[in-house]
């Protein structure tokens, strides 16, 4: 008997698919990101880092002292762990149905985000490519600036319903939408 | 034109009139008007009644710290009671109302306590309605409060929206008057991130009020310029109608910004209120001065207010507070108001000044006309709704002045609120003879009339200069800034004046609570001297205005009654609010559902779709039973879960458990260490119940750990200790053993977890795993990757919580649902059923698990029965050496046992105490309490686990439960806390 199991996104429960276009301002659920936790143990600390930095297609994302998420959007997650798993000194899990992937873009990004997150996001404190793990609408999960005014979201995925409807609330003012993408 | 409002003058735009309503009456007033100056304008000096006695009072003042001029504004559940009509600024539509007043503002029945006044003096209540004491919450206090009050809240729901942000700067500016405006130029001049709040509409603070020239323009034109230039400049965030109301740790700074608060219909999208938090590197408090009114007879009269009130309202809003104008003032501001009004065409009657010695250039000033009584004071007024003269005494002669406002001044208080809000006090000072503000480091500091000085062009100085020494210190290369020359300053010297010998009448010291000067003299009398005890005798600088205006005096009078210098009196506490924040703005959008975040189990979806009743378990909202057709309590659907589960196979979401994965060479070792019981020759494939305690040998948390590989292990916690677990484990690493090489990450959210319990569980799981699951392949505490058929790669472990044969089963997040919802389907011949926290619960009492329900931070591991959990050969642990502690190892403590009811039918419940049989119902006869209890379906009774004295040696003793509470005592007999195969046979089958 073979069988074959549906992959459901959490926010399938809230995006219904008849979203209205996508506003300058916009919220983005990215469906099925591939994401890992790396964890380097003791010594390898800054190998791990600068190998993290040398595989294509990676994104790293800072989560503590010597812990970060690699986070690929055009990789599978067994791709990914496989290419993570070889860097020496590190341990590594799969994230990718843990975590929640969301990317709000728009001149207003920075406005909605001021709402969500204590952290100072002005590009001279937080420039692109800088994330840090940080409360984003009461969560714990983690920011990073993709470009001026772009920035991606990680959030557990138990958390990641209430992250979504509060951004989206504190997004009201600036006409922002939502939806996969 | 109405009959105050001058033909010309300003700042008002009179192209653009605005209706708005007083008690029902349609009225008209200008955009850039405020309520009171608009109802000022209107010939309405009348706004208000005062708390106690009813008397009516008109605005003291032209901004926020106005104590009389309260109203509620909006209807319906927008009304917003005591909002302070002199800071409300007028749209189109706004509907306002007096308050405390029955039946109108200008007939109120309730101004016959005026009468009653000599028996209504501070501590009247608390003396005269001590008996008998069930009355005065019953009976006193509501009808106190009837009759003496502010506006009242709206109990409707509150229909509009409130968020909270965060910004950050370097500079935070508070005020926008010439101060704050110059100093924010400055600091953005150097570069550095400022933001310039103020609580104003219109950013300008006193430049609004003033007819100085500042730089060759008209003050009020000086201020826009500079406005006008900060607004070009991107490093640079002016925050209008935004009031700074707290200083807290770390230069966080609140502040409450009215977004919607001067329309009639607030957009939806948008919110009324924002609250902000402010981080910034450096603070200037450029909050001004307040000036204070004088203590005399009938000086809460309508018609009575500050000088600079009236500055303000004519200056700023082209409207006259009067048609003739006395002053009564000890210094250059009554002086500088009368030569204004002058100016403007007003009569301005006579200056009345205690001091003998004014300065010339004062005298100059008022001009040659205008009528001076130096040494001479007001003792009483004249008038019923509203003013109409006033007595003025000299030297024993008395002289009555008509009058229609009375305009006074008794010197400026520094406004150091923010300051003082974080331990700091006011420090008198002799010379400015006001409180200054403490010094509470370079980070934060006063600057302008704030930090003491009266004259405009020291002011812009100041404000220049503090900043860019903050920039400066901030590592900024600032340059000084060039100061605009000032045409046509005062001179602002004052003398001191406390309280007005000879009054006549009430002296109002406070006048938003009625407190008098003999109000203070009472409360020195009967030994509420120390000026806390005061404040709370007399109710003086209380309620919403805070004694922002009478506070000071207050402490002056005081001083003046003891023969102290202010200095000894000292002052009451300053703490946030600066000015009221409403409780929508505090919430922001977290309100009804939002008020905290909810978690999700994977399993949610099919949770639901079996028809699941969720329970919040802190965060989560987990499935707590399935009812179907026909089951009328929740305790049928629960008594069929655990029936099913014994008898076939039943299914629980367990995906909330916490999950950590854990790696390393020494993961064994630290595991080892953290758990009381052996960890390290546990073999790859096999998961372990593991028991951990705290520091104190005092149970933490319990849970499995399983090694998937030599130096990966997966450990579940309990959902409620997931996070503390975590914290606890990072410590470990951290602090206690950063020698070992140990990582690890929660991977709660990963995985859908599903127990899937019961005798036929094999069967069904079989049909969905690839893998051997035969006893022999797959045995009891057997933990490993398998393949699902389809090829979905999952973790399956052998445990159970419901003493059942048992597995855990494991999949990505994602897949949970598709996963479940084939578990379900390959059961469905054997009779499988969904089950919830509640069956699960029945079916770990019955087997005589425990949960937090007994790990409730008392039990010790010997005490529910774990004590083989304490693996004492091992060289430490956390936990052991304060294990052995003589209190945790004492013979009587409380141990874990079961109950049965004596009679079949008896029920027992949870947090009943335990008694011995026979005795008297009492705590000192205290024997232990019930923790966990059910109906047993599988046994057909009431059951419960429990902590009884030296439990373990009494089974088979009878023992009363006795239940306060419930009032229930019910005869149970003491058993094994075991009541299902307590030999483990289902497990291993």
């Amino acid at each position: 008997m073979s069988i074959t199991y549906t992959h459901r996104h959490v926010l399938e429960d809230h995006i219904t698919g008849f979203e209205a276009r996508p506003n300058v301002n916009h919220l983005s659920v990215i469906r099925r990101p591939a994401m890992a936790v790396v964890l380097a143990h003791g010594g390898a600390e800054s190998d791990v880092d600068l190998a993290l930095d040398m595989i294509e297609g990676v994104s790293k994302r800072v989560c503590g002292p010597a812990e970060w998420l690699a986070v690929a959007q055009d990789r599978t997650p067994e791709s990914l762990l496989r290419a993570l798993t070889s860097i020496p000194g590190a341990s590594v899990l799969d994230g990718s149905d843990g975590h929640v992937l969301m990317r709000i873009d728009g001149p207003h990004a920075r406005k909605v985000l001021a709402k969500c997150v204590a952290v100072d996001l002005h590009p001279d404190v937080f420039p692109i490519d800088m994330s840090a793990p940080m409360l984003i609408a009461h969560v714990a999960g983690n920011l990073a600036r993709t470009g001026e005014n772009s920035f991606e979201i990680i959030v557990p995925r138990s958390f990641a319903g209430t992250v979504f409807e509060e951004m989206k609330e504190m997004g009201r003012d600036v006409a922002l939408t939502a939806g996969f993408g | 034109m109405t009959p105050h409002r001058l033909s010309t003058g300003g700042l008002v735009n009179r192209a653009m009139p605005l209706r708005f309503s007083f008690d029902g009456k349609p009225l008209k007033g200008f955009a850039g008007d405020t309520l009171s100056s608009a109802l000022l304008a209107n010939g309405q000096m009348l706004m208000g009644r005062s708390f106690k006695y009813h008397r009516p009072r008109g605005p003291v003042t032209a901004g926020s710290a106005e104590p009389n001029a309260l109203v509620t504004l909006g209807e319906g559940a927008r009304s917003e009671p005591n909002a302070r009509a002199t800071v409300a600024e007028l749209y189109e539509g706004m509907a306002a109302r007096s308050q405390n007043r029955w039946p109108s503002l200008s007939y109120d029945v309730g101004s016959v306590n005026s009468l009653f006044s000599p028996f209504l003096s501070a501590g009247f209540y608390y003396k005269t309605f001590m008996w008998p004491a069930s009355f005065w919450e019953k009976v006193y206090e509501p009808l106190i409060r009837r009759a003496a009050g502010l506006g009242r809240a709206v109990m409707a729901p509150d229909p509009d929206r409130y968020e909270k942000a965060w910004a950050h700067c370097d500079l935070l500016v508070i005020g926008a008057g010439p101060t704050g405006l110059m100093a924010t130029l400055a600091a953005a001049r150097a570069g550095l991130r400022v933001i310039l709040a103020d609580e104003d509409f219109r950013q300008g603070g006193s430049l609004l009020s003033e007819t100085a020239v500042v730089g060759g323009l008209p003050a009020a034109d000086f201020a826009a310029a500079i406005l006008a230039e900060l607004e070009t400049l991107s490093n640079v965030t002016l925050m209008a109608r935004t009031t700074v109301f707290g200083w807290y740790d770390d230069m966080v700074f609140g502040a409450v910004e009215k977004v919607q608060k001067h329309v009639a219909l607030p957009d939806p999208d948008l919110p009324v209120e924002r609250v902000w938090r402010i981080v910034a590197k450096r603070a200037l408090l450029a909050t001004g001065a307040e000036e204070r009114p004088l203590a005399f007879g009938g000086n809460d009269r309508p018609g009575v207010m500050t000088a600079g009130a009236a500055r303000t309202y004519l200056n700023r809003y082209g409207v006259a507070v009067g048609r003739k104008v006395a002053v009564f003032a000890n210094g250059g501001s009554g002086y500088r108001t009368a030569a204004d009004l002058t100016a403007a065409g007003i009569d301005v009657t006579a200056i009345i000044d205690p001091r003998t010695e004014i300065s010339r250039a004062q005298v100059d000033l008022a001009g040659e006309s205008l009528r001076i009584l130096s040494g001479a004071s007001v003792t009483a007024t004249r008038g019923r709704l509203g003013l109409a003269g006033l007595v003025a005494e000299r030297s024993g002669h008395e002289e009555v002045i008509d009058c229609d406002a009375l305009l006074m001044s008794g010197g400026w208080s520094p406004v150091v609120h923010l300051l003082c809000q974080r331990g700091r006090k006011p420090v008198w000072s002799v010379a400015h003879q006001a409180f200054l503000a403490p010094d509470v480091g370079a980070a934060f500091v006063p600057a302008g009339s704030a930090a003491g000085l009266a004259r405009l062009s020291a002011c812009l100085r100041d404000g220049a200069e503090k900043a860019v020494a903050l920039a400066r210190d901030l590592g900024f290369a600032a340059y000084d800034t060039d100061i605009p020359p000032v045409e046509g300053e005062y001179d602002p010297a004052f003398a001191p004046l406390w309280y007005v010998q000879g009054s006549k009448g009430k002296a109002f010291v406070d006048f938003q609570n009625d407190v008098t000067v003999g109000d203070l003299s009472l409360s020195q009398r009967e030994a509420f001297g120390h000026i806390e005890h005061t404040k709370r005798y007399t109710t003086g600088g209380m309620a919403t205005d805070q004694g922002k205006l009478g506070n000071v005096n207050t402490i002056g009078i005081v001083s003046g009654m003891r023969g102290v210098s202010p200095e000894a009196v000292g002052t009451t506490t300053f703490r946030p609010f600066y000015t009221p924040v409403s409780f929508g703005a505090l919430a922001g959008t977290a309100r009804a559902e939002q008020a905290r975040p909810t978690r999700r189990s994977p399993l949610h979806g099919w949770a639901a779709r079996h028809g699941a009743v969720f329970v919040e378990a802190g965060l989560w909202h987990r499935s707590a039973w399935f009812p179907r057709a026909g089951e009328k309590t929740w305790r049928e659907a629960v008594d069929r879960e655990v029936l099913t589960v014994r008898e076939n196979a039943g299914l629980c979401d367990v995906s909330t458990l916490g999950k950590i994965e854990i790696f390393g060479t020494q993961a064994a070792e630290f595991l080892n260490r953290v758990y009381s019981n052996a960890f390290l020759k546990l073999s790859v494939g096999k998961a372990r119940y593991g028991l951990m305690l705290r520091e104190d040998g005092i149970v933490f948390d319990d849970g499995t750990t399983s090694r998937l590989g030599p130096n990966h292990y997966v450990m579940t916690t309990t959902t409620a200790y997931a996070a503390e677990v975590m914290a606890h484990l990072d410590y470990c690493a951290q602090v206690l053993f950063p020698e070992l090489d140990v990582r690890f990450a929660s991977t709660t959210d990963q995985w859908a977890q599903m127990s899937l319990a019961g005798p036929k569980s094999r069967i069904i799981l079989q049909r969905l795993v690839e893998d051997d699951l035969s006893d022999s392949a797959f045995p009891f505490l057997a933990a490993r990757e398998v393949t699902l058929k389809g090829g979905l790669a999952a973790r399956l472990f052998r445990i159970s919580f419901s003493g059942e044969l048992a597995y855990e089963l494991a999949v990505p997040a994602g897949f949970g649902e598709a996963v479940a919802d084939h578990l379900m389907e390959a059961g469905r011949e054997d009779g499988i059923c969904a089950y919830g926290v509640e069956a699960l619960n029945v079916l770990r009492i019955e087997k005589g698990h425990v949960t937090h329900s007994e790990l409730d931070g008392r039990t010790t591991a010997d005490d529910v029965g774990l004590g083989r959990m304490m693996a004492l050969q091992k060289p430490d642990f956390i936990g052991k050496r304060l294990s052995t502690r003589f209190g945790l190892t004492a013979a009587d403590r409380l141990q874990m046992v079961g109950l049965k009811p004596i009679e079949p039918d008896a029920e027992i419940r949870a947090g009943a105490h335990l008694l011995k049989e026979n005795a008297k119902p009492s705590t000192t006869n205290d024997q232990g309490f019930v923790s966990s209890a059910c109906y047993s379906p599988t046994l057909g009774r009431h059951i419960a686990l429990a902590l009884l004295k030296s439990g373990r040696e009494r089974i088979g003793e009878k023992i009363l439960v006795w239940d306060r509470l419930r009032e229930s005592e019910v005869l149970a007999e003491v058993c094994s806390p075991v009541f299902v195969d307590p030999d483990n046979l289902k497990l291993r089958d």
